[in-house]
């Protein structure tokens, strides 16, 4: 179960992930990524990238002050904020980080329901 | 496995849990030998942390032995004994390059909560709610260490349990509450509370060559291990902590004021009462009472230096003092990355001793009995670590 009163505030975090999904429909969801552009506009650059640009607009401006890469991506929703951040983590860190399989104590029905449904809220995100 | 989980405010409970496995490539699991209990963990016991769901794994300050790596783990080996950093760096986003490990962009797969509540969310830490990434704890017989390589660093032979346990959190954080403050030699520093945090930022005041430091809380036992370090002591249900500050720095207030108690400040008077109730009926997140209390005291052109945790919004913060004294405000989860191989190589050397902290050696299977001691700081608690 949430925590008491705490939960006040997460229920406030939690609808409002839920309901700007995304916030401007025809905003940009950017992420800064520790990468050269060259990597991100060749021929070569990541599967994912590709097919995020079937879908969407996608752009791609170097980071200022040796930062990287910014990539933005219009009219992102919820699944695909998700898929922007997963692709970070792979270009940053070589993979994406899980946390589904932990180890956990009894669950009640809530937190069994809960548990997933939190993790997917957040992870869609909001801006 | 057995672990303790968090089952409800102030509702912990020993369980069976399966065993973690490795998850990722770059993963290591670790037996845990010696996992502490610390500050942070009443707020999450309190119900202040949002996100924490029954059956959660607790503990974040641990030591252990590497037991398994994943196929991409290339500098840590099974059989090494690590000391495993309580917050969770990637090694390889901006923040981490930047030695701004507890910002890292990556550790956290859960960001929406916070980037919602914050602007932007910051690196996970174990065993401390789902809107921190949801990684299960340390006070488990084994625990998931992801970015093994860069988040476990091994323990010179030398050092002992005891001491290594807090080269996790306790020691780090209070480190960089006087790295963040720039302490050297002519400083006066205060430090507001005398729990693991604050004895480790006294410590690092005086190594960093303060000329004084002055410790603040209202256990006389907590009082008595400061001025063992050789810190001057100050009891704030004996005086005022403002008016015994100014005597005591010639009327200028101290250079740093380091607050080392966070969001459940206590306090006597008419303000801690108000505090109090907002707090509880949650028309403020956290009370801040010793957060003012430092800005206020600090002398013109100061540092404040913030390690308590903070989650949300403080009532009458005295943004008045901060602009016209010209204050810099700093704060963060600690950068434990940073400092735990400089500390881990001073304690081999004896020049940090971080073992007064351990006061109550525990089983796991009596982790409530445990927080109950901390919690309450009853018989002299300073930090409850269990051995699973
Ligand atoms: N920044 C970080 O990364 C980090 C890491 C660890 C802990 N923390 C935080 O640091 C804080 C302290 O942790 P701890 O493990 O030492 O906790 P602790 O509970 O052992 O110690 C807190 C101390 O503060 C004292 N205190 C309470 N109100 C006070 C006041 N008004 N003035 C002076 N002292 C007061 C208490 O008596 C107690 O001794 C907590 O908020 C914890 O969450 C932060
Ligand atoms: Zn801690
Ligand atoms: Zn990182």
């Amino acid at each position: 179960m949430l925590v008491a009163g705490a939960a006040a505030v997460a229920g406030i975090a939690l609808v409002r992930a839920a309901r700007s999904a995304p916030p401007n429909p025809d905003g940009w969801f950017a992420v800064t990524v520790e990468t050269e552009p060259s990597r991100l506009t060749g021929p070569d650059r990541p599967d994912e990238l590709a097919r995020l640009s079937e879908r969407h607009e996608v752009r791609i401006k170097p980071a200022p002050g040796g930062r990287g890469s910014e990539i933005a991506v219009r009219e992102a929703d919820g699944e695909t904020r998700d898929r922007v951040r997963k692709l970070k983590q792979l270009l940053e860190t070589g993979e994406v980080l899980l946390v589904d399989q932990q180890p956990e104590g009894h669950r009640t029905p809530l937190g069994r329901v809960g548990v997933p449904a939190f993790r997917h809220l957040t992870r869609k995100g909001v801006r | 496995m057995r672990a303790l989980c968090w089952t409800g405010v102030n509702e912990l409970s020993v369980e069976n849990v399966p065993d973690p496995g490795l998850l990722n490539r770059q993963d290591a699991v670790v037996k845990v030998t010696a996992s502490s209990t610390c500050g942070s963990d009443l707020h999450l016991l309190d119900g202040y942390v949002p996100t924490m769901m029954a059956g959660d794994v607790l503990g974040h300050e641990f030591v252990g032995e590497v037991v398994e790596t994943g196929p991409d783990v290339r500098e840590r080996r099974v059989g090494e004994r690590v000391t495993v950093c309580s917050i969770i760096g990637c090694g390889r986003c901006h923040y981490c390059k930047e030695g701004l490990w507890s910002l890292c962009d990556n550790s956290n797969p859960n960001p929406g909560f916070l980037e919602t509540s914050n602007g932007h969310a910051g690196a996970a830490i174990f065993g401390y709610s789902h809107a921190l990434g949801g990684f299960a704890g340390s006070h488990a017989e084994y625990v998931r260490v992801p970015y093994a390589d860069v988040n476990a660093f091994p323990v010179p032979e030398n050092v002992p349990d005891a001491s290594a346990v807090f080269a996790s959190d306790a020691v780090p954080t209070g480190w960089m509450g006087a790295d963040l403050g720039e302490v050297g030699p002519g400083d006066v520093v205060a430090v507001w509370g005398c729990g693991g945090v604050g004895q480790m930022a006294t410590l690092a005041s005086l190594r960093m060559g303060a000329d004084r430091v002055i410790a603040i809380d209202r256990f006389p036992e907590r009082l008595a291990m400061a001025a063992e370090m050789g810190a001057d002591v100050l009891d704030y249900g004996d005086v005022d902590v403002l008016e015994a500050l100014k005597e005591l720095t010639g009327g200028r207030g101290p250079d740093v004021c380091i607050e080392a108690v966070g969001m459940e400040s206590h306090g006597t008077g008419a303000q801690y009462a108000y505090d109090r109730v907002k707090h509880a009926l949650r028309l403020q997140t956290d009370r801040g009472l010793s957060l003012r209390q430092a800005i206020h005291a600090c002398r013109k052109g100061g540092v404040v230096s913030v390690l308590g945790v903070y989650l949300g919004v403080v009532d009458k913060f005295p943004m008045g003092a901060v602009m016209n004294k010209g204050l810099t405000l700093r704060g963060a989860q600690q950068h434990g990355h940073r400092y735990i191989p400089m500390i881990l190589d001073r304690m081999s050397k004896g020049e940090i001793d971080a073992s007064p902290l351990l006061t109550h050696p525990m089983r796991l299977e009596d982790g409530s009995r445990g927080y109950e001691l901390f919690k309450k700081k009853q018989d002299g608690c300073v930090r409850a670590v269990f051995r699973p």
